[in-house]
């Protein structure tokens, strides 16, 4: 978030990334761990650096060569200091002689592929009150912050949306795992014992309903009312917009500074096509179990 | 009569009335709005930047173009979760 809107809005790096280097971006709580290729050159990688302990976190920034030697690290925002490490690694950088690593076998425990026949729908939160004023920069991006998931909906979950009926675990899924307030970070998904109500139909390609997610403690909720459209031509899927709007209270350990009180929140579902490379980030509700997203 | 139906009322008549929640009344045409608003502009310089999400096929490719590889990585996906 803070990235995106930071380091990675800077013209220079941005160009710098586009015609210098090449650009990938990962999930380290998953390549410190996983027992394969993948993981095995990262951790090659990251072992190089400060954070070489792969039972804490890695999140860096890391420039490397193909085979795998440090060229440099950094876990600071801000751009003077990380054109500062993209121009002394160049500097340093020589094309090595390096052949490509094969694949291999996958650790599955950390790959989650897309079901077969599955669809993703882009997911995009933003708050849209409630924020006291304020000057300083970094509170600017979370507060102007449009978060970014993906939902991911069966082929059967589709069989059934083409039939006109909406499928109790597509329902579950997306209220549980999607219907939260990651614009400052990544929050704790919904219990399904928080679902207080949930009611929503499809009736001729319009869906509508209202939901009321709330902890038992009441300290963190959403009541909200969802409207949207799902159309399909010749058996399946071509437009799944929706939208959640309603009013949201509280914060989770990591996603601090909230607005007070209860605040409004939208949440917007759109089909990917594909065009994204986000397009093919897993659900962060999948993260560590993808049975238990696809099954809530 | 079904909260539904009031809200499918209200959207014909583009009338702001209240479907679940009083407090914030929800309409086709605020939904039409919000779904524009809520879409991560295609040239936000972060999007223009041609991201891998496998670092093996990062690797192949920096042997194939001689350069040197740019690594991202955070706690949740950088792209998503947030």
């Amino acid at each position: 978030m803070l990235d995106r809107a930071s380091t990675f809005a800077d013209p220079e790096i941005v160009q710098l990334l586009k015609s210098r280097f090449i650009a990938v971006a990962i999930d380290q709580a998953y390549h410190r761990r996983q027992q394969d290729a993948e993981g095995e050159f990262y951790r090659k990688i990251a072992g190089q650096g400060p954070r070489r302990d792969f039972k804490k976190t890695t999140q860096g920034l890391y420039l490397a060569t193909a085979s795998g030697k440090l060229l440099g690290f950094n876990n600071n925002r801000g751009g003077d200091r990380i054109k500062a490490l993209m121009k002394k690694a160049l500097e340093q950088f020589q094309a090595p002689t390096a052949t490509p690593i094969e694949a291999g076998p996958v650790d599955d425990r950390y790959h989650a592929p897309l079901p077969e026949g599955g669809m993703v729908v882009r997911v995009q939160a933003k708050i849209l009150g409630g924020y006291e004023p304020t000057t300083d920069y970094w509170s600017k991006i979370y507060q102007d912050s449009l978060s970014r998931d993906n939902l991911w909906v069966t082929a059967a979950e589709q069989e059934a949306l083409v039939a006109g009926r909406l499928p109790p675990s597509l329902q579950q899924r997306l209220v549980r795992f999607h219907l939260i307030d990651n614009t400052r970070g990544e929050p704790q998904m919904w219990k399904a014992e928080e679902i207080t109500s949930l009611d929503l139909s499809l009736d001729k390609g319009l869906l509508s309903g209202t939901v009321h997610l709330e902890t038992a403690s009441g300290n963190r909720g959403y009541k909200a009312n969802l409207l949207g459209h799902i159309e399909h031509k010749n058996g399946k899927i071509t437009r799944f917009d929706l939208v959640a709007h309603g009013q949201f209270w509280g914060e989770c350990t990591y996603t601090p500074g909230a607005p007070k009180g209860k605040f409004p929140l939208a949440i917007s579902f759109t089909l990917a096509d594909g065009s994204d490379v986000a397009d093919g980030v897993p659900p962060k509700g999948s993260r560590g179990w993808v049975r238990g997203y696809l099954q809530p | 009569m079904h909260i539904t139906m009031l809200c499918l009322i209200a959207s014909i008549g583009w009338m702001p009335l209240p479907c679940h929640d009083k407090t914030i009344p929800f309409t086709w045409q605020q939904f039409e709005s919000l779904h524009r608003q809520l879409q991560a502009p295609a040239d936000a310089p972060w999007r223009t930047i041609p991201w891998k999400i496998s670092l093996l096929d990062a690797q192949r490719t920096a042997i194939d173009q001689h350069k040197p590889i740019f690594i991202w990585a955070m706690d949740g996906h950088p792209l998503g979760c947030t």
